[in-house]
């Protein structure tokens, strides 16, 4: 949203004496952000209004060379113009030699110089509507009104002379704010010029005075004899509040000033375009108001409703009617679109757009000018459905207030000049003026401030709130004031206007209690540091969703995601069931980037369709940790039983795969029960899908089902014994078929024994060397460990030593048929 | 004899003059002894030199400029990394949590009325619209916002508030907008959340535990600034600024917006069976990638959940 400080400085005078930088500032910390300043003198420097005294055309060229009268004292100035329109006699604004184009100001900033054109030297140039960034018209060079007035810098009213600056005479001596408006979202009055410059006042301290703001509400003696020639029929007043309307005889036509003029201007300092007188006005009381009103014409009006007088009805459209915009479109209509109909044939989309069927045009004789207030949410829905972001709609869709439909209706009407044949209201529930009962106590106890009744008070008032009482005050919300309720609504408007930044900051009072360590978060932070630390892991981050491809090659049931209906891309449609597919589509990245070595992880969120819902019906989420490496299984177990030890699990079992998760290897891949763990080889048919040609690892843990599992003590100082510690190698020949975990767990079972036939006490360690077969035999295996072990009591001696080895060779040879070699 | 020899001789020699102090006059004593000083230390740098020659003499030199020997494999260091974003996040959490704060999870799926209508966003309100949600077919949404958080937080916590305490808690969380992504746009990314509750909470307080937070989390004096904002579930709201740190640049000019917050409203209390007229709070949410790409002078937001190594080494 655009704003000129004149005309802010024109509602508020107060604000004339302050810096514009302490203004901006103001504006920033207690109304809404101000995102940009421009300068509109600097953009419009160098332009000035001129008498072409004569225009001769060049031979044999569109151009014509011009002498224009500047009042310079070396006398006239000659330009070189190409416009059809330039004739002697007439007022231009010429753009000096120095002159930026106010078109291309602030991006290429085209500076303008003396140059030739057909040999003629031009001065600078004649500009059109465009090139002065005031419209989009192209067809001639702006033409000035030879009387056109002006108020001086002392304040008298005077004709333009040639040589004036432009930006004098049309008040650009101006700066813009444009406001980053998403934060006023609730504020609907804040979207006129009176709404925006009221808040200024009550920002600066002083009374907005409403008298500045022109708006006067009819007689009801004239609604009253005025209404024959229109009738209004609200269906629903849920969906119009207030429509109010004028029938208007245009007696001296809708002809447009040939001449800039200075609505031309208003409109393009906020954005928008003169396009015809009507259009204009409407437009201009909107920007003032924020109030958007709409033109039919009249006698088209009536001719679709098959009727002699206008009768309007509001009512909701039905599925597929179908109606055609004045921008040419023509719409499918859906039930929840608002209708304005003539004796219920469609004429407009509802605070959207107008109908083509009753366009204002050149030989329009009477208006009806439509002045009402919407539903916001319908309105809402209709932006989206029909994507309609029209100045107005935006506004509508902000809620504006059903008090003014009627004072800006008449603003318009004495505005166009034309004879009122009709005027009707209709309001079916006028609004009420909520009235809040508040404390100062209420305040500063929010706030944490000490501001005093009288402070208060006159705050608010200052912006139209009507006070009574002192301590406890009735605070009365101004009609435009339709976000005003409870008392917090009150405290926000005292807090803001004295300015937040003005309140002293404080701590709250609280007993010195820990706060509670979340036990799943910090086994994130421990997990996080094994992998990334201690096992050269890297962490990564993928996206949450993914898609029903991704599910389909890795073996996942799509069926079972939860679907995003209004996804961006089919590569993020399903909520993930686990962490290791994603993971595998960056491992495949980083393989064809280069990296050949390295283990990636993630901890995240993932759910399935056919898990239970929490209390609240919300499905109930898994905190996953999911681990890939590039390395075969036992690379990958290593990892695993490294990370599951640091957390203190230091037995595990791994047996033969569940297939909880469907793409890993069945006879590469294994399950540990507690914790519960999957882990294996990425099936090669999976891996083709990556098209990733190596052997690809990976484990998955739910953490939320880990952390239950942890033991209490996660650390515990390894057991040392005072006396030497004997190490012994052993290898023992089994058959291949028996499992490495029966053979080393027959020497544990028969180093426990030997511990407690002797009294030993005994601490040990059993640790795998290698496991060697025979290529040309593989019936048999060689197994080798390292043995060391001590007693905590004694030294041992040789005949304990060997008495224990005999009990290891006994066991090996009676439980898994081992040989020791 | 070798040149180590020889000083080691000629500084045994020099020990003995010192005996002749006690015969010189008491004047001429001072001077004395710091001749003999300057002599010691003379000889004692030529020992120390001596002794280093001969040690390089005696070894074959390497080129230490080199990152390996002539040919010697370049030496490889395997290591891991940390994702910024969740080292960032961790570090937040962690002065939360010196504070006094709880910390708890958001989830990644939820509901109308967690995004919604708990936050006191009226039903069909365009505000919903907004927030660019993702739905799943059944009505789920993957949370815009880690606001979703707050009734199931104060509802958690109520029973501190009935104890005489107060709720204090961080809520961190990932979030989603159905938004396209570019440089300075991801539809994933993290927020942190705050929410606190007691008996006389007020604004003033609010802005202190935040201005602390982030004179916490910069390590210096911060001016802090507000920008009226509006969140249905907050009034007053405001956007809060502060002064651009050292460690980021600042000069004491420019201003970084870093989060929305302000004090919960009566509604928001309302529903999670807390009475307003009897406590009142605040509470904030603002993102984490933010803090991240400030840190690290990152001007890419797509890094984050692009999983390339080539990114992911430099943390």
């Amino acid at each position: 949203m655009k704003i000129s400080l004149n005309e802010i400085k024109k509602l508020v005078p107060e604000a004339v004496d302050i810096e514009v930088s302490e203004l901006i500032k103001l504006i920033g910390s207690r109304l809404v952000e101000v995102e940009e300043k421009i300068d509109l003198s600097k953009k419009y420097e160098g332009a000035y209004i001129v008498k072409v005294v004569s225009a001769e055309p060049i031979p044999d060229t569109h151009l014509h060379l011009c002498k224009i009268d500047c009042r310079k004292e070396d006398g006239l100035v000659q330009v070189v113009c190409g416009a059809p329109n330039v004739r002697a006699g007439m007022f231009a604004i010429w753009l000096a030699p120095g002159a930026v184009v106010p078109q291309t100001y602030g991006e290429e900033n085209f500076k303008l110089d003396v140059r030739k054109l057909r040999g003629y030297e031009s001065y600078g140039m004649l500009a059109g509507l465009d090139e002065m960034d005031l419209g989009d018209d192209h067809s001639g060079i702006v033409e000035i009104n030879p009387h056109q007035k002006y108020v001086n810098e002392n304040g008298e009213t005077c004709e333009v002379l040639p040589g004036d600056s432009f930006a004098k005479v049309f008040e650009l001596n101006d700066i813009i704010l444009d406001i980053e408006n998403k934060s006023l979202t609730h504020r609907p009055d804040t979207f006129g010029l009176i709404g925006f410059a009221r808040e200024v006042a009550g920002i600066l301290g002083v009374k907005f005075n409403e008298e500045n703001a022109h708006l006067a509400c009819f007689k009801n003696d004239i609604i009253n004899n005025n209404s024959e020639s229109i009738s209004i029929d609200i269906e629903d007043s849920d969906i119009c509040k207030r429509y109010s309307c004028a029938v208007l005889e245009m007696t001296d036509g809708l002809t447009d000033d040939k001449f800039l003029t200075e609505m031309d201007v208003f409109l393009a300092k906020a954005g928008m375009r003169g396009i015809s007188k009507i259009v204009d006005i409407t437009n201009y009381l909107m920007l003032m108001t924020g109030q958007p009103l709409h033109a039919f014409d009249y006698d088209k009006f009536v001719k679709v409703g098959g009727i002699d007088n206008a009768k309007i009805v509001v009512r909701l459209a039905t599925d597929g009617e179908e109606l055609q915009l004045l921008d040419g479109k023509t719409i499918k209509c859906n039930k929840n679109d608002i209708l304005i109909t003539s004796n219920n044939v469609p004429v407009a989309l509802a605070g959207a757009m107008g109908g083509a069927n009753t366009e204002i045009d050149v030989s329009t004789k009477r208006v009806i000018l439509e002045s009402a207030t919407f539903s916001l949410y319908n309105l809402r829905k209709t932006q989206m459905a029909h994507g309609i972001f029209s100045e107005a709609i935006t506004r509508f869709t902000k809620g504006q207030p059903a008090f003014q439909t009627m004072p800006v209706l008449e603003s318009a009407v004495n505005m166009l000049g034309g004879k009122v044949t009709g005027i009707a209201d209709c309001y079916p529930e006028p609004a009420k003026q909520d009235v809040v009962k508040i404390t100062t106590d209420d305040i500063n106890g929010l706030l944490g401030t000490n501001y005093d009744t009288e402070t208060i008070t006159r705050t608010l008032e200052n912006v139209g709130f009507e006070i009574e009482g002192n301590k406890e005050l009735v605070v009365k919300a101004p009609v435009w004031r339709t976000d005003i309720h409870i008392k917090e609504d009150i405290i926000e408007e005292v807090g803001r206007l004295l300015g937040y930044d003005n309140i002293l900051i404080d701590y709250p009072v609280r007993p010195f209690i820990g706060a509670e360590e979340d036990s799943l978060l910090q086994l994130k932070n421990k997990l996080e540091d094994v992998l990334s630390d201690k096992l050269a892991a890297h962490e990564i981050l993928t996206y949450s969703f993914v898609s029903r491809k991704l599910q389909e090659d890795v073996g996942e049931n799509p069926a079972d995601s939860y679907e995003i209906v209004n996804s961006i891309s089919p590569e993020l449609q399903r909520f993930r069931q686990s962490i290791i597919p994603s993971l595998l589509e960056k491992t495949r990245d980083n393989l064809k980037a280069g990296y050949h070595d390295f283990s990636l992880y993630e901890i995240n969120q993932v759910t399935k369709k056919s898990y239970n819902f929490d209390d609240d019906g919300v499905p109930v989420l898994y905190t996953h940790l999911g681990f890939v490496t590039t390395g075969d299984f036992y690379e990958m177990k290593a990892k695993l039983v490294l990370m599951l030890n640091e957390l203190g699990l230091r037995k595990l079992t791994f047996r033969a795969s569940d297939g909880h998760f469907p793409y890993f290897e069945p006879a590469h891949s294994a399950t540990v029960d507690t914790p519960h763990v999957c882990c294996g080889e990425i099936k090669a048919k999976v891996l083709k899908r990556f098209k990733i040609e190596q052997t690809i690892s990976a484990f998955e843990i739910d953490l939320s089902q880990l952390v239950k599992e942890l033991p209490d003590t996660s650390a515990k100082m390894p057991e040392l014994s005072k006396f030497p510690a004997v190490e012994r190698d052993l290898t023992v020949k089994v058959k291949s078929e028996i499992a490495f975990s029966k053979v080393e767990g027959a020497i544990l079972e028969s180093l426990e024994k030997a511990s407690n036939a002797e009294n030993l006490d005994l601490i040990f360690k059993v640790i795998p060397v290698s496991i060697y077969q025979k290529i040309t035999d593989d019936s048999s295996r060689n197994i080798s460990f390292h043995l060391e072990f001590s007693s905590q009591k004694k030294t041992l001696e040789n005949t304990e030593i060997s008495a224990i080895m005999k009990t290891i060779q006994e066991s090996v040879e009676k439980t898994v048929g081992g040989k020791i070699v | 004899m070798s040149n180590i020899e020889e000083i080691k001789k000629k500084l045994k020699a020099l020990n003995a003059e010192y005996a002749k102090i006690k015969n010189i006059a008491l004047e001429e004593r001072k001077a004395f002894g710091i001749k003999l000083n300057e002599k010691r230390s003379e000889l004692q740098r030529e020992l120390q030199e001596a002794i280093l020659t001969e040690e390089t003499e005696s070894i074959e030199k390497i080129d230490i400029t080199a990152p390996c020997a002539p040919n010697q494999k370049i030496p490889e260091i395997k290591r891991g990394s940390h994702h910024p974003l969740m080292m960032e996040l961790r570090r937040v959490l962690s002065i939360y949590s010196h504070m006094g704060f709880n910390i708890m999870e958001a989830q990644q799926l939820d509901d109308e009325f967690h995004m919604f209508e708990s936050l006191n966003f009226p039903e069909g309100h365009p505000a919903r619209d907004g927030y660019d949600t993702f739905r799943t077919a059944e009505g789920f949404i993957p949370p815009a916002h880690t606001s979703t958080m707050q009734h199931r937080a104060l509802k958690r916590y109520k029973k501190d508030l009935e104890n005489g305490g107060q709720i204090a808690v961080v809520i961190p969380g990932r979030v989603f907008r159905n938004e396209d992504v570019d440089a300075t746009h991801e539809h994933t990314f993290y927020q942190c959340e705050g929410v606190y509750v007691g008996k006389d909470t007020t604004f003033a307080q609010m802005l202190g535990v935040l201005k602390n937070f982030f004179e916490a989390y910069y390590g210096q004096n911060l001016n802090i600034k507000t920008q009226p904002g509006y969140f249905p579930f907050t009034e007053p709201s405001v956007e809060l600024l502060i002064e651009k740190p050292k460690t980021l640049g600042g000069k004491g000019d420019g201003w970084l917006e870093m989060l929305g917050c302000g004090m919960i409203h009566p509604n928001v209390l309302k529903m999670a069976g807390i009475n307003p007229e009897k406590y009142k709070g605040f509470a904030w949410g603002g993102g984490i990638d933010r803090l991240v790409m400030l840190k690290y002078g990152l001007n890419d937001v797509r890094y984050f959940e692009s999983g390339k190594l080539d990114f992911l080494k430099e943390f």
